[in-house]
C-alpha cells in the first residue's frame, strides 16, 4: 500500500529528528551535566503540549542535520502558550547557519504576531563558519526581531552552554537572562583571544560563567545550578508575566505576609544598617518575592512580588550594602527593572532609605550623572501605578530620584522615621550655621547642637507632608494595609504621554 | 579535574593546547525529562523553596575582604586566629553616615587584620584576610 509506505517514511524521518545528534552525542551532553534540546523542552513545557514547527528545515550547505541543530515550536507553560527555540549542541554543535537562524526568526515572528512570550534555550558553538555571511546575517535578523518585540512580549533567554561572540547579543536584547552554573558561558572574546591580545590569564568560567555575568557584569539576571532548576525558574517567570504588553500580569490568591515586626525593624539610630528584604517580606504576600539580579549592585534590591494577590515590582534601597547609596551599577539595575515593569504593567512599589549618590572619582568619571539620570528617566516615564514608601533617609537628589511625588509617584507614604530634606543634617548644619559655628567658643559642641536642631526641625516626614509631598504618614505595621487600599484604587489609572517616536533615554 | 598543557605543531604552526581528562563516570544527572517532565512547581512554593537561588551568587572562597567604600574602621570585631562563619561581622566601617557591617563571605580563619579601630581606609583597601 502506497500510503503505508508514506507513513513509514514520515515515521523514519521523525525517528531521525527525535534522535537528534544520536545516542552517543546525547550521552556526551549528559556527561557534561547538560540535557539535550528535546529533554529541555520537555522540562520547560506542560506535558504533551509541544507542537514542533519547521522540523524538516535543512541547511543549503553541507549534509542535512536533524532539525538543523535547533528545535523550534510552540507549547504551553502553566497552561499559557509560549513560543520556543532550543539549540541542540549534539547536532552540528548547535551552530547557527542561515536556515537554523530562519527557524528562530520564524518563532520570533509568530510570537510577536500572536502576542505570546518567547523563550530561547541557547547551547551553541556559534556561527556555522561554512555558511559565511549568511550565518552572520542570521544573527542580525534575530537581533532586529528581538528589538522590535522588546516591550511587546516578554523575551527570556536561558544560556545552557557556550554563547560567544555575536551569539551574546540576542540574549542581551531580551528581557531576562538565566545562566546555568558550570556549563553556560557568555563572552564577546574568549580566554584565548584575551590571552593573545592583553596577556590576561582567565578561564572561560571565570570570564563568562554564570556567577561572573550575574555578580560582576550584571548581564545575567539569574544563575541556576542545573538545567532543571533553570527551566523551573523560567516557568515561574512566565507564570508571573503577562503574555504581552496589552495584558496585565496574572493575579494570585492573596496571602498574608510573613510575620515581621515592622515597627521595630528600622533602628532608631539612622547610622545603623538593617536588611530591607525583611521589610519587603513583612509587607508583601508570604513567599511571593522573587528577587532579580540578586548579587549584582545589592545596594538596591529589585524583584517581583504580590500584594494582596496583585503583582507588583518592588524596588528598595539596601542600607546594609554600600550604606544604601545609589551608584552606577545600582542605577542601571534599578532603571532597567523599572522599565521592564512599566512595559508589562507591574505597578511599582518603591521603598526609600538612601543617604544619596555614592561619592568618588570613579563614580564621577564613570558617568554617575548619566547613569543616575536613567533612574529619574525610568520613573518619570513609567505610567503604571507608582506608590513610594519613605522608610528613613531621603535626601536631596536621591530622594527625588527614588520615585518621589515630584517625579511622578501617584502616592507617597512616609514612616515616622522618615528624614526628608534637601540634605543630611551634618552638611546642612555646616552650611546654614557656618558663621555661628565659626564664632562659637566650642565649635564641635555647637556643631552637635545645630545638627540635632536641624534633625529635629527638618529631618522628619512632617515638613514634606505639610507641603503635600507626602500623602500619608503611617505606622510601619499599618503599611501593608495602607498600600493595599491605595494600590487597589490606582489600578484603573490611565496615564498617557505626548505621542512621539521614542524618548531619548540617557544610556 | 587537572588540565595539562601541551605544545602541538600542525603544518609548521605551533599551538598551545590545554587538555583535561573527563571523569569515567558521568556526573550525577537527574533522570532526563524526555517524556515526563517534573510537574510544574506552584509559583508560590517555588519562590520559597529555592531560597538559595533567589539569594544570589555562590561565594567562591574566603580570601581578602576589602573596603567596599571609603570610610573609617569604627570597630574591628575579630583577631588573628579567630574562626569565623560566613556572614559573621568582621569590621564596622563607618561610611556615608552608616555603620556598615563588613561580613565574611565564607567561613575561615582570620589570617591578617589590616586595620585598627579609627583607621581611615580607601575603597578597595584590604580589611581582613581569611584563610
Amino acid at each position: 500500500m502506497a500510503n503505508s509506505k508514506k507513513l513509514a517514511e514520515l515515521a523514519r524521518r521523525r525517528e531521525q529528528l527525535f534522535a537528534m545528534g544520536g545516542a552517543e552525542r546525547v550521552e556526551r551532553q549528559h556527561q557534561m551535566g547538560k540535557w539535550s534540546a528535546r529533554e529541555r523542552l520537555a522540562a520547560l513545557l506542560d506535558p504533551d503540549t509541544f507542537q514542533e514547527l519547521g522540523a524538516h528545515v535543512e541547511a543549503r550547505v553541507g549534509e542535512p542535520a536533524p532539525a538543523d541543530g535547533v528545535v523550534t515550536g510552540v507549547g504551553r507553560a502553566g497552561g499559557r502558550p509560549v513560543y520556543v527555540y532550543a539549540q541542540d549542541f549534539t547536532v552540528v554543535g548547535g551552530s547557527l547557519g542561515e536556515m537554523h537562524a530562519k527557524k528562530i526568526q520564524a518563532m520570533q515572528d509568530l510570537a510577536l504576531k500572536a502576542g505570546c512570550p518567547m523563550v530561547g534555550l541557547n547551547d551553541s558553538g556559534g556561527a556555522r563558519i561554512q555558511e559565511g555571511v549568511d550565518a552572520l546575517s542570521g544573527y542580525g535578523e534575530i537581533f532586529r526581531r528581538n528589538t522590535h518585540a522588546s516591550g511587546v512580549i516578554p523575551q527570556i533567554t536561558v544560556i545552557m552552554g557556550p554563547s560567544a561572540g555575536g551569539a551574546v547579543y540576542s540574549p542581551a536584547l531580551t528581557d531576562l537572562v538565566i545562566m546555568v552554573r558550570g556549563t553556560a558561558q557568555m563572552f564577546i572574546t574568549g580566554p584565548q583571544v584575551i590571552r593573545a591580545v592583553t596577556g590576561e590569564q582567565v578561564t572561560a568560567e571565570e570570564l563568562g560563567g554564570a556567577d561572573a555575568q550575574l555578580t560582576r557584569s550584571g548581564v545575567a539576571h539569574f544563575a541556576a545550578d542545573t538545567d532543571a532548576e533553570a527551566l523551573a525558574l523560567t516557568r515561574e517567570l512566565l507564570a508571573r508575566f503577562p503574555a504581552n504588553n496589552l495584558e496585565d500580569p496574572p493575579r494570585q490568591p492573596p496571602r498574608p505576609p510573613e510575620p515581621v515586626d515592622l515597627n521595630g525593624l528600622v533602628p532608631d539610630d539612622p547610622n545603623k544598617p538593617y536588611d530591607v528584604r525583611r521589610i519587603i517580606a513583612g509587607v508583601v504576600d508570604r513567599g511571593s518575592f522573587l528577587e532579580c539580579q540578586a548579587g549584582y549592585a545589592d545596594n538596591v534590591v529589585v524583584g517581583w512580588a504580590h500584594l494582596d494577590g496583585q503583582p507588583v515590582g518592588v524596588i528598595a534601597n539596601q542600607p546594609r550594602v554600600l550604606a544604601g547609596t545609589l551608584d552606577i551599577d545600582a542605577s542601571d539595575k534599578l532603571a532597567r527593572f523599572v522599565r521592564l515593569c512599566d512595559a508589562f504593567n507591574f505597578p511599582l512599589l518603591t521603598l526609600v532609605d538612601t543617604p544619596g549618590y555614592l561619592p568618588g572619582t570613579a563614580q564621577e568619571y564613570g558617568g554617575i550623572i548619566r547613569h543616575g539620570a536613567k533612574v529619574l528617566y525610568a520613573y518619570a516615564e513609567a505610567t503604571v501605578p507608582k506608590v513610594t514608601v519613605i522608610l528613613r533617609k531621603a535626601y536631596g537628589g536621591a530622594y527625588l530620584a527614588m520615585c518621589s511625588r515630584s517625579l511622578g509617584a501617584d502616592l507617597a507614604v512616609a514612616w515616622p522615621s522618615a528624614e526628608i530634606a534637601v540634605m543630611g543634617p551634618e552638611p546642612a548644619a555646616n552650611i546654614i550655621y557656618r558663621r555661628e559655628l565659626e564664632a562659637a567658643p566650642d565649635p564641635a559642641a555647637a556643631r552637635r547642637e545645630k545638627v540635632a536642631e536641624y534633625r529635629e526641625r527638618f529631618a522628619n516626614p512632617y515638613v514634606a507632608a505639610a507641603r503635600g509631598y507626602v500623602d500619608a504618614v503611617v505606622e510601619p505595621a499599618e503599611t501593608r494595609a495602607a498600600l493595599i487600599r491605595m494600590l487597589s484604587a490606582l489600578m484603573s489609572k490611565r496615564e498617557s504621554r505626548p505621542s512621539k517616536k521614542h524618548g531619548n533615554v540617557p544610556l | 579535574m587537572m588540565a595539562r598543557r601541551f605544545q602541538v605543531t600542525v603544518d609548521g604552526h605551533r599551538y598551545e593546547v590545554e587538555v583535561s581528562e573527563l571523569p569515567d563516570t558521568a556526573p550525577a544527572l537527574a533522570e532526563p525529562a524526555l517524556r515526563a517532565p517534573a510537574p510544574a512547581p506552584a509559583v508560590w512554593g517555588a519562590a520559597h523553596a529555592r531560597e538559595g537561588l533567589a539569594a544570589g551568587p555562590r561565594q567562591a572562597s574566603a580570601g581578602t575582604i576589602a573596603a567596599p567604600l571609603p570610610g573609617v574602621a569604627l570597630e574591628v570585631r575579630v583577631a588573628v586566629g579567630d574562626s569565623v562563619a560566613a556572614g559573621d561581622v568582621l569590621v564596622i566601617l563607618e561610611a556615608m553616615k552608616m555603620e556598615n557591617e563588613i561580613t565574611a563571605a565564607a567561613a575561615g580563619t582570620v589570617e591578617t587584620v589590616h586595620v585598627v579601630p579609627g583607621a581611615s581606609v580607601a575603597a578597595g583597601d584590604p580589611l581582613v584576610t581569611l584563610g
